[in-house]
């Protein structure tokens, strides 16, 4: 069953009701999201905008989870390009939803049936333990959604033909997925598959991780899309935004390409990173992102900081509002007295 | 990366100067006088401030103050080794100046990060040379050079005195490197900065004189982005009934929206998204009971209590508020981290049994509204002209 289906005022009205009471079962839980809002001076909202945000940054900082110890499951971390770990804690129900709902997300454009799938990682990313909670997760992660895995990159981290080959000669004439980081896609996979002559015509592409180093590259989101078609036969292809602070909610890009969904179960609101107030259509601002899912923890209204903008609402492939993420907010930097050292010593 | 020299020549020379040298003086006149021109002073108030306390009359009373005549001589302590920090871009120029005034050879290390401000001192101080005595251009220095262990122990072996700002993990980093048995370092560690209002003070006190303290006010918080050391970061508010407490905790956050809108002082999206975290991370553990964020530039909080006033840099523009009966209820919340403490609406008899009662459990500085960033050659708790010079007595 779809959870492409809520049209912007269905959608509200089931996220007002279900993320309130979310917002009372935290604070019910986490003594610190209670204090954090009674600081605020929060009682209730009256829409789904005007629920109290939390920045995802303060999972890092904090430990907030609104279930006993002893009912932890799991803890997801996430390492952040300062070295600070976020820390998301899950009970039982809380990774048997997010796994359920994120599967029903990607059903949407794989269909039913697990299909054979090429990895566009290495093997070897998932020996190493520093790097295996961001990278690895995310693989692992995706890798349960196919079967008849081949890996798209050797131990070294080179592309593997051989492998590519050959399972493209088993699995090249029926729908396959493929799943890999954008900036590794681009360079490991369509660089190799274009020089190779590589048939990628009957698969379809999930990949995410931002456009930034494309863009670096002169890669715009069109011109990925273009050169794979032309050069690979791959005209199915979905990016999509997540975070570990929602793990299991993932903002899909729609069949026509450009602009990313939201499942039923979540939504995202821009916000004027001035006024705090929401943006309409086509004006630019912080992404938050709110989703159901996060029962064990208080992360079910997050404000990210990642700068997107809304391109539409209840107009494209799926109902709802549609978006597309621009970059991210620079990390503020402090002057002062204190930072000799940053290149001292 | 290699060194490169931004301000003087290569090399050590055995040139002598004297304490007080009028070669210097008038190489730092000169340069006064260019950080005055408005020009300068409009694009970089803070230099400005630095042109001030470099003026010609103020240079010579300093020189004065560091001569004695009880057969004691006052002589250079020597080689001076200044490593300030990268931000604050005008700090290296007072230490280094004082530091020159006593006749010290100096080198300064200047961040790669450098920029504005820093930029500008040195082009002007370059543009002073032409005009200035050779010996200036062979016994100060200035110089950049990135992450090299060698050249900071090289300076630290050559120096008679090492100068570290920056903060405990500067000073730790720079200690690594072994001084001569007879230096001695001057270390500016992490330090925290408050401000006290009045409330009593504050209510008698005329709209204008009101508007003045939190003009001056503003000039200390949002300058240096409420980072630097003497930058007031919590605002005690004593005296008074707690509703009086509110309500000029209110008038005074509404006087500084209004002057920090008309300086047009803005604070971006990531300083705002920072404010939030820090704040609410206050809020989860208690510290703070509660949280305002009527715009970008100001977040306002409540403390739970006195002593839960925050040491960290919490933002630009981040206020904590407590209420206190009186200024000695300060005073066990004060310790030796503490630095500048500015105060407005106070009877001077108050601030005197207020320093007093400290008694050197902290607080080295007690200035009115608008003064906390202005340096004087004691900081820190040091009496800097002092510390730049070292002394030979003679009997006779």
């Amino acid at each position: 069953m779809s959870v492409f289906t809520l049209s912007q005022p269905e959608r509200e009205a089931l996220l007002h009701k279900e993320l309130s009471e979310l917002t009372q079962h935290h604070r019910a839980n986490s003594p610190e999201y209670d204090r954090i809002l009674a600081a605020s001076g929060f009682t209730s909202a009256a829409t789904v905008a005007e629920l109290p945000w939390l920045p995802v940054r303060l999972f890092k900082n904090l430990q907030l989870k609104s279930i006993p110890d002893d009912e932890v499951f799991k803890v997801l971390t996430s390492s952040g390009t300062t070295g600070e770990v976020s820390r998301i804690y899950l009970d039982k129900a809380a990774a048997a939803a997010q796994t359920r709902q994120l599967g029903a997300t990607l059903q949407q454009v794989l269909g039913p049936r697990r299909l054979p799938m090429i990895l566009v990682d290495s093997k070897g990313l998932l020996k190493d333990r520093r790097s295996f909670s961001a990278r690895g997760a995310g693989v692992l992660g995706m890798a349960t959604f196919g079967r008849d895995h081949a890996w798209a990159l050797d131990p070294d981290g080179k592309p593997d033909l051989d492998a590519l080959r050959s399972f493209l000669d088993k699995h090249g004439s029926e729908p396959f997925l493929i799943f890999g980081f954008t900036f590794l896609v681009w360079l490991h996979l369509y660089e190799v598959a274009r020089e190779h002559g590589l048939d990628l015509s009957n698969g379809i592409l999930i990949h995410s991780g931002g456009w930034k180093k494309l863009v670096d590259q002169s890669v715009s989101p069109e011109e990925f899309r273009r050169r794979f078609r032309e050069h690979t036969g791959l005209t199915h292809m979905h990016n999509y935004y997540g975070m570990v602070e929602q793990i299991g909610t993932v903002f899909l890009e729609g069949p026509s390409g450009g602009s990313l969904y939201c499942p039923d179960f979540a939504d995202v609101i821009i916000r004027n990173p001035r006024t705090w107030q929401e943006q309409p259509v086509g004006e630019p601002g912080l992404i938050e992102v709110v989703s159901t899912l996060p029962t064990s923890y208080p992360g079910h209204v997050l404000l990210t900081e990642d700068l997107g903008v809304l391109d539409g609402i209840d107009d494209g492939d799926w109902p709802g509002k549609r978006f597309s993420v621009l970059g991210r907010l620079p990390r503020a930097e402090a002057r002062g007295c204190s930072d000799t050292y940053r290149e001292a010593a | 990366m290699s060194m490169h020299y931004r301000f003087g020549e290569p090399g050590f020379s055995d040139d002598r100067l004297a304490v007080g040298d009028a070669r210097v003086l008038d190489f730092l006149s000169r340069f006064a006088r260019k950080l005055l021109a408005p020009a300068v002073a409009r694009r970089h108030p803070e230099l400005g401030s630095l042109g001030y306390f470099l003026r010609p009359a103020e240079l010579k009373r300093t020189a004065d103050r560091m001569r004695r005549d009880d057969n004691t001589y006052v002589f250079p302590r020597g080689n001076v080794f200044h490593v300030p920090p990268a931000n604050v871009d005008t700090i290296f120029v007072y230490s280094w100046a004082l530091s020159a005034l006593a006749g010290n050879h100096n080198v300064v290390r200047i961040s790669t990060r450098s920029a504005g401000a820093a930029d500008t001192v040195l082009e002007t101080l370059n543009a002073t040379l032409p005009d200035a005595d050779p010996v200036i251009a062979r016994t100060q220095k200035m110089i950049t050079y990135g992450r090299d262990d060698k050249l900071t122990a090289e300076y630290s072996a050559w120096c008679d005195l090492r100068v570290i700002w920056g903060g405990d993990s500067a000073v730790e980093a720079i200690r690594r490197h072994p001084l001569r048995p007879s230096a001695r370092d001057l270390t500016f560690p992490d330090r925290t900065s408050w401000a006290a209002l009045s409330v009593p003070g504050w209510r008698a006190a005329d709209a204008s004189s009101r508007r003045n303290a939190v003009a001056g006010f503003s000039n200390d918080a949002y300058w240096f982005d409420q980072a630097a050391c003497s930058s007031p970061r919590t605002v005690f508010l004593v005296g008074g009934e707690s509703a009086q407490a509110t309500a000029v905790q209110e008038e005074f956050l509404t006087l500084l929206a209004e002057v920090v809108a008309q300086r047009g002082w803005v604070v971006d999206a990531a300083m705002a998204v920072e404010k939030r975290v820090n704040a609410y991370g206050l809020a989860a553990a208690g510290a703070v009971s509660a949280v305002a964020f009527p715009d970008n530039s100001i977040t306002s909080l409540a403390l739970s209590g006195p002593g839960e006033a925050p040491r960290r840099w919490i933002g630009a523009g981040a206020f904590p508020f407590a209420h206190v009966g009186s200024l000695t209820e300060l005073v066990p919340a004060m310790n030796r981290q503490d630095q500048t403490f500015s105060h407005f609406g106070f009877a001077p008899a108050d601030l005197r049994a207020f320093a007093e009662a400290l008694g050197g459990r902290g607080v080295d500085r007690i200035v009115p509204f608008g003064s906390a960033l202005t340096f004087s050659a004691i900081w820190d708790g040091y009496d800097l002209p002092h510390e730049f010079t070292r002394l030979t007595t003679l009997e006779t």
